[in-house]
């Protein structure tokens, strides 16, 4: 073979860009869970990162908001440090109301970049979380999601998938907290619910999305446990016109969708409401929110509305007094009668990094110390109540809130007692 | 130097073409009614009677008559100037967002007096119809005849361009979303049930629509002027040309007629889905031009044909096997019939077919 120099700088070039390129990635997994990984400067970055585009716009747009007001209040400053807020969209237009994976990776990766990042907040979909945990782990940033319910981000209870939770965690060391209880918790509540309603036996579909396949393993399990028949198992694609086939099966007294609505909800309640004229509909909190409830909206007709209950992990006002001033304050701050359940989640994901940063004390730019002051959370009283963080990053929290529709809003109705086993 | 067609016998030709022929007619047929066949007998079996069955293939010729609608639009191009019109679903989705834009103007809201209605959503078909058709001719002005002369690839990838632009156009307009529409026709309302068959108010909306319009479309192509030169461009362009045919306002009209066949569609969709989405065109675009291809490209009769075996198909797939297996049952049948019948069920009407 000749090997002339033409030759070897032609396998040089690559050779080095190669070497360049692993170096690159080296820099941006750097810290290895956090090993002296010290976020530069006195100005610290917080990332949140949530679909703002699609059906989820309305409920991200009020993490944002509870996230700032949280911010807000303690003057956007954490000891000597200063707190910079920096929003991130992880949605796209072609793939809008849900976690976009390519676009997740890539505010993952700004994050990683970003020498004064401290916090990564997100995302709204578990499916997202899937994208950007093991990147963040990598580089030993810290994450809370306000929103995450999949089980298999943290454990590996009946619901996750083989290899769960720990393919998320290349580092060893967890880096992420949530601050809704798991699917666990949902899918008990979702059966107790339906139990109380006289359900004898249910049809359960899901959207095949990570969220919606997890929920369903979920609320499959919990009626096992309490004699609830489940019947017709489905998984909805989110491109079909119409469920009608699939909907004339349903002869359940009850129908549940482990869904969010971005994944075509509206259609897929209209065409069960329609198909079975008596059957009762339940959903979970991914089709809490006005772009499913509201007609007006492009959500579900008034009258398939009233037969919808629907369950999230937060509590109204009457059964969580220590929200109200929030509440007001939200209210005041951003001029609106009606807030999402969601800002209340918005807020406490910020409240809980805060507090992660305060207690971190001098070391509050040292992301291992805060991972650690993080998961370390003890018995925090917060707007969603006392609670702490567990080693695998879930919180202690098991109440949810069942939702009922009201003139298109999703609108409390009582607190669940899940029959958790 | 001898080859093997040289030496074979034309007798064994003969009957190897035979055989091949038979294979293909009967094997075609076996193949249709394996499915529907086998179902009719296990739904005996079990239950003693073909209802299941009854309400599924109406169901599915129903969701296949809006399919054949927008699949006539693709082979009436195709048969012309054998380009395959990608936007042409997009024109469609075009088509329902304008028709929506117009219930309001014309005031049409659930509730209100039957005759008020007809003619309102009347008024909505033929602007959407109108506007669609004129979309259609600027697209083929604007990204296909410059393109005439040009390789094939070249009018095929403005073609997917001209589907990306329309889908953001889509984007800007209604946002990306999908999007619940009021059910102007109380569509899932029982209008008749015949021996538990259940057919409804939708049902009758596509079957209604669809048969007068194709019935239309072919006459005007058989029997109008402007329908024999659209054959003639079909056959041979450069003879049609010699023949005094104006070939460019033959192909324009084409794509005149495919266009305000999409934007009928995009109203019948409208109230039969009663929802709204910039992505329904992609979706249905791709499913009516399997369609197209399964009855046989370029052949009116074979859309048609074509987009009711996949309405039926689809549906009984997603009702018997399961909503996840829906895209595999039906491109497993095209498939299948392409093997068995590369032409298509009733054959190509193309040049390149003779």
């Amino acid at each position: 073979m000749r090997f002339n120099r033409a030759t070897a700088l032609g396998l040089l070039v690559p050779a080095l860009a190669f070497g360049v390129a692993a170096c690159g990635d080296d820099d941006e997994g750097g810290g290895g869970g956090g090993g002296g990984n010290v976020a530069e400067g006195t100005t610290l970055t917080i990332y949140s990162s949530l679909p703002l585009q699609g059906t989820s716009r309305g409920q991200s747009e009020a993490v944002i908001n509870g996230e700032k007001l949280a911010l807000d209040e303690v003057g956007g400053k954490v000891g000597k440090y200063t707190i910079k807020y920096v929003s991130l969209d992880d949605s796209t237009a072609q793939n809008p109301g849900t976690a976009d994976e390519g676009k997740t990776a890539q505010n993952a990766r700004q994050a990683v970049r970003d020498k004064s990042t401290i916090f990564y907040l997100g995302e709204f979909n578990s499916g997202g979380t899937k994208v950007s945990l093991p990147i963040l782990n990598k580089a030993g940033i810290p994450q809370i999601s306000p929103s995450n319910t999949y089980i298999g981000l943290t454990t590996d209870e009946p619901g996750s998938e083989p290899g769960e939770p720990d393919k998320y965690y290349p580092t060893g060391k967890r880096t992420y907290a949530r601050v809704v209880p798991r699917d666990k918790i949902q899918g008990a509540a979702l059966v107790s619910v339906m139990k109380e309603d006289g359900c004898q036996t249910a049809t359960l579909w899901n959207d095949k999305s990570v969220y919606g396949a997890g929920l369903a393993r979920n609320i499959k399990q919990s009626a096992e446990q309490n004699d609830l028949t489940i019947e017709n198992e489905q998984g909805t694609d989110k491109n079909s016109p119409n469920y009608r086939a699939i909907a004339s099966k349903v002869k359940s007294d009850c129908f549940v969708w482990a869904g969010v609505t971005g994944e075509n909800g509206v259609q897929v309640y209209k065409d069960v409401a329609a198909a079975n004229k008596t059957v009762k509909l339940y959903g979970p909190d991914g089709v809490t929110e006005e772009a499913f409830s509201n007609p007006k909206e492009g959500g579900i007709p008034a009258s398939v509305g009233a037969r919808t209950k629907t369950t999230v992990a937060t509590l109204g006002a009457k059964d969580l007094p220590g929200s109200e001033p929030i509440l007001e304050k939200y209210k005041q701050e951003y001029n609106t009668q009606t807030v999402d359940p969601y800002a209340i989640y918005g807020y406490e994901t910020m409240a809980l990094a805060l507090d992660a940063l305060k207690r971190a004390g001098d070391k509050a730019n040292d992301r291992e110390a805060v991972t650690e002051a993080l998961l370390s959370t003890k018995d925090r009283q917060s707007v969603l109540g006392t609670y702490s963080i567990d080693a695998n990053g879930d919180t202690t929290l098991t109440d949810y809130g069942l939702y009922v529709i009201k003139n298109g809003q999703p609108t409390y109705s009582k607190k669940i007692e899940a029959a958790v086993s | 130097m001898s080859t093997n067609t040289a030496t074979a016998d034309p007798a064994s030709h003969r009957l190897s073409d035979t055989l091949r022929e038979a294979a293909s007619k009967y094997g075609l047929i076996a193949v249709l009614l394996a499915l529907p066949v086998y179902l009719a007998i296990s739904d005996l079996i079990s239950k003693g009677n073909l209802t299941d069955l009854g309400n599924n293939l109406v169901l599915g010729l129903s969701n296949g008559a809006i399919i054949a609608l927008v699949a006539l639009g693709y082979t009436l191009v195709y048969g012309i100037i054998e380009l395959i019109n990608f936007a042409h679903g997009e024109v469609f989705m075009i088509g329902s967002f304008v028709a929506f834009g117009l219930w309001g103007t014309f005031g049409i809201s659930e509730g209100m007096a039957v005759p008020g209605m007809i003619v309102g959503l009347l008024a909505a078909m033929i602007a959407a119809m109108i506007v669609c058709g004129g979309l259609n001719v600027m697209i083929e002005r604007v990204a296909y005849k410059p393109l005439r002369n040009a390789p094939k690839l070249a009018p095929l990838i403005t073609a997917i361009g001209m589907s990306f632009i329309l889908q953001n156009v889509g984007i800007l307009w209604r946002g990306s979303s999908q999007a619940s529409v009021p059910d102007l026709i109380n569509q899932s309302n029982d209008l008749v049930t015949i021996g538990g068959v259940v057919i409804n108010n939708g049902d009758v909306l596509a079957a209604a629509v669809t048969i007068p319009l194709v019935f239309l479309l072919t006459s005007f192509i058989n029997r109008s002027r402007l329908g024999k030169a659209m054959r003639a461009t079909a056959q041979d362009p450069d003879a049609a040309r010699l023949m005094g045919i104006n070939v460019n306002t033959t192909i324009s009209m084409t794509f005149l007629l495919g266009g305000m066949l999409a934007g009928a569609a995009g109203l019948i969709n409208l109230l039969y889905q009663t929802s709204i989405w910039y992505f329904q065109g992609f979706q249905a675009g791709l499913i009516a031009f399997t369609a197209a291809v399964m009855g046989g490209i370029g052949n009116l009769k074979g859309a048609v044909l074509g987009g009711l075996i996949i309405g039926c198909i689809g549906q009984l797939a997603e009702f018997r096997i399961g909503a996840e297996w829906t895209a595999v049952v039906v491109f497993a049948y095209l498939v299948l019939i392409m093997v068995f019948r590369p032409q298509g069920l009733i054959g190509e009407e193309t040049r390149e077919a003779g």
